[in-house]
């Protein structure tokens, strides 16, 4: 059990923390929605049916999806561009899928390497890009849950300010949904355009998103 | 994948399945009672904010809602988004609030102003 928690802790470390942080939305967001409904005329509700209804979902999912878009982004676009001196880079010059040896599938598989690397076809295919497809899918499905979930609470908005409700295509073509949306988008993107720059010129001694504490700012795909 | 399925699974919870009856019956027992005169049994259907701002001074409710002269009709369509619904009717447009006692209508005798601004209601509260 000790060695379990010792060689997953990075993992364990980041569920925990995600657990807590979404329990702690839930209750600030059921806070938030009460005070709204009393506003309104209504009734407070408890944070179990607060989780159930559409405004919590959205504002799980809008967070979500914008969170896997980003490290989708990231997986596909470090095969084709690279910043140098950068550890989240390719060496310049690297870029693109990488030939058979380097990727070590087919014949250049290994020992333990998995057995889609070995085989060929389609298996090979996916595998060679499964992660890309899982992020890919999760965020799709989430920004589709975040259009769902985001008309609900949207509509429940417009009927309460007696206005009429809005079709699924009038609502993802409108502000509410590209609101939420590019909000959330914008951050995700700096965020990773100040991992990629800064960790040109400034270093996290063992961390492997960083660069070692002595090597060069010049120094690319090096990570400590 | 499996903060998708979990996703999903919030989705089908917070109620893809609508059921518009509630709202519609309220909507014409409303009617029903505020077009016959049975100012008083209409009254209780008004969400209490609506209530307490129809009358006048010196006015009831009830006496209110009958000067108001709203008209019924068959319901065409029901809207319902979370504890909101919106009833169509030939003659009117409600808009009603789920409270724990059920269904009540917070703004009747409404009108469509166009440029997807809200109803003008000569109920509301």
């Amino acid at each position: 059990m000790k060695r379990f928690l010792k060689e997953n802790s990075l993992s364990l470390f980041f569920l925990l923390i995600f657990a807590l942080a979404l329990i702690g939305q839930a209750f600030a967001g059921n806070a938030e929605y009460n005070d709204q409904r009393l506003v309104d005329g209504g009734q407070p509700i408890s944070v179990v049916e607060y989780v159930t209804t559409s405004d919590f979902a959205v504002d799980v999912a809008e967070n979500w999806q914008s969170e896997y878009l980003q490290f989708l982004l990231f997986i596909l676009a470090t095969v084709w561009l690279v910043q140098r001196g950068s550890p989240e880079s390719k060496e310049v010059g690297k870029e693109g899928g990488g030939s058979d040896k380097e990727q070590m599938v087919g014949r250049h598989a290994q020992g333990e390497s998995p057995g889609w690397a070995t085989a060929d076809g389609w298996r090979r295919a996916l595998f060679s890009n499964s992660l890309g497809w899982v992020m890919g899918t999760v965020f799709v499905l989430s920004w589709l849950a975040q259009s769902v979930a985001g008309l609900a609470a949207n509509n429940a908005q417009r009927l309460a300010e007696l206005r009429d409700p809005q079709s699924w295509g009038a609502y993802v073509t409108g502000a509410d949904f590209w609101s939420r949306t590019l909000q959330n988008w914008q951050s995700e993107f700096l965020a990773v355009a100040s991992m990629v720059v800064l960790s040109i010129y400034l270093r996290q001694r063992g961390s492997p998103e960083s660069k070692p504490v002595g090597a060069p700012h010049g120094a690319t795909g090096v990570e400590g | 994948m499996k903060t998708a399925v979990v996703l999903l699974a919030l989705l089908a919870a917070t109620g893809c399945a609508v059921d518009t009856g509630p709202p519609a019956r309220t909507a014409e027992r409303f009617l029903a009672a505020a077009t016959t005169q049975q100012g008083e049994i209409a009254c209780e259907l008004l969400a209490r904010r609506t209530a307490e701002k129809l009358p006048d001074k010196g006015q009831t409710c009830a006496q209110a809602l009958v000067e108001v002269g709203l008209r019924g009709g068959a319901v065409k369509s029901v809207a319902v988004w979370g504890d909101e619904a919106q009833v169509r009717l030939d003659g009117d447009t409600l808009f009603l609030h789920r409270f724990g006692g059920g269904w009540r209508v917070k703004a009747a005798g409404c009108a469509p102003r166009g440029d997807d601004l809200p109803y003008e209601c000569e109920v509301e509260d």
